[in-house]
């Protein structure tokens, strides 16, 4: 009797086929994007949406052409963060097109789409259970997505990540060894221990590990007007990646981030010279591996 | 998954995808050499876990067919209308076919939401239908 590998096709819906001829959809959909750079912790809550917020609209100011799509379908933050809570969907000619920031930054988001008060729901013929068949679901969408959205011609797609050290491996596996990593931290054990579960998880992968961002550094003391530790650091748990920069804690910048504004350019703020700072460091890093 | 014929040893072919009934489907295959047939028939789960892979089940060529006429996301062809989050709210608005087109080749579950959008924008600014006019000047206004 005929085994499986016996067989050539699979008699009618050729499932393997539809997989590769989205893939092949997807690389070519992807093809005038330069780097794509997924920005990931594991940790939940360490900044990684504001952070890529923040070193986009560094990037930008330095011309390149950005966008930033929100793999968090669930918990989605680049629409606030970019002033976009309200932008519809447009199909284009191309397809799908990409609402921009005001500061003319592509932003793909579900929160564009559903607003905060409705939580992502997709239609189920099976009752309950949804644990089983969810975060597949959610995959094929972003790969759905990946495929339709009309992306153009980018420098930077740069990729906000949900939490979970096993699913920052199983997104650099989804989206390909082409898509390096950053990792962004606190500074306490407590953050710093999660994170080094990520990077473990990603050690597994053939993708490039750009460096770590610690957020939060400390925070700017109104009193005495100096740099002021907010966690007990942790410097004993080595990451064993490039420190890319330090980000302090700005009341300012998280007001703004609420309101979906950009902090002014001639701000003094020593957060927004540190993610310039890193904007820069990343362009290093990436013309390496380039 | 594959199916073989075993008094033939004959790989069977799919001829025949059913809607889902009750979160059912039922899939019919037929074997080539003594056509003899037979149906595999889904529970809900089985049918959700295949539908959560995005891919299509049906007999060889049923993928472009329904691509073609429902553009990229439904799971089962020709079974668009029972799976995606649409609804009827085509009604509410005349859209043209070549705008209809372009709704067609976004993923199915944001099409819904992208209507609604388009047709609060058409409504907002004294359009009676959408057309490609309409979904240029959205995509140019929000700044795409």
């Amino acid at each position: 009797m005929k085994s499986y590998f016996d067989i050539t096709g699979d008699g009618g819906s050729d499932v393997l086929g539809q997989v590769a001829r989205q893939r092949a959809r997807i690389k070519e959909n992807l093809s005038g994007v330069r780097h794509m750079v997924a920005i990931a912790s594991g940790k939940g809550g360490v900044g990684k949406s504001t952070l890529t917020m923040q070193i986009a609209l560094a990037l930008r100011a330095g011309g390149s052409r950005i966008t930033i799509l929100d793999a968090d379908l669930n918990g989605p933050s680049q629409a606030r963060l970019g002033g976009l809570s309200h932008a519809p969907l447009v199909p284009g000619p191309a397809g799908l097109s990409v609402p921009a920031s005001r500061a003319g930054i592509g932003i793909l988001s579900m929160g564009t789409m559903i607003p905060e008060s409705q939580s992502l729901e997709f239609d189920s013929v099976a009752e309950g259970d949804s644990h089983i068949w969810r975060s597949t679901r959610e995959f094929a969408a972003l790969a759905d997505l990946l495929a339709t959205v009309a992306w153009g011609d980018l420098d930077f797609l740069l990729i906000d990540l949900p939490p979970g050290a096993e699913r920052t491996f199983q997104y650099a596996e989804f989206f390909g060894e082409g898509t390096a990593f950053v990792l962004v931290t606190l500074p306490s054990a407590l953050a710093r221990g999660v994170v080094s579960r990520s990077v473990s998880a990603l050690r597994r992968a053939p993708n490039r590990i750009l460096g770590y961002i610690e957020n939060m550094s400390g925070y700017l003391c109104p009193g005495c007007g100096q740099v002021k530790p907010l966690f007990p650091t942790a410097d004993d748990i080595d990451l064993g990646l490039t420190h890319l920069g330090s980000v302090p804690f700005d009341p300012q910048l998280a007001a703004l981030s609420d309101a979906g504004e950009p902090m002014p350019a001639d701000s003094p703020s020593e957060a927004l010279a540190a993610t310039r700072s890193i904007a820069s460091r990343l362009i290093q890093e990436l013309e390496k591996t380039s | 998954m594959k199916f073989l014929c075993v008094p033939c040893d004959s790989p069977m072919k799919m001829s025949q995808a059913s809607p889902p009934e009750r979160g059912s489907i039922s899939v019919v295959s037929e074997c080539p050499e003594c056509f003899h047939t037979m149906a595999m028939l889904t529970n809900p789960m089985e049918t959700q876990l295949v539908q959560s892979l995005g891919v299509k089940i049906g007999p060889a060529g049923a993928e472009e067919k329904a691509a073609g006429a429902e553009g990229s996301g439904c799971p089962f062809s020709g079974m668009a209308e029972e799976m995606s989050a649409g609804g009827d709210d085509s009604t509410a608005f005349v859209w043209t076919s070549a705008a209809e087109k372009r709704l067609g080749n976004i993923p199915s579950f944001v099409r819904a939401m992208a209507r609604t959008g388009i047709e609060k924008y058409a409504r907002e600014n004294g359009f009676s239908q959408v057309d490609e006019q309409v979904l240029d000047q959205a995509k140019d206004f929000f700044g795409m």
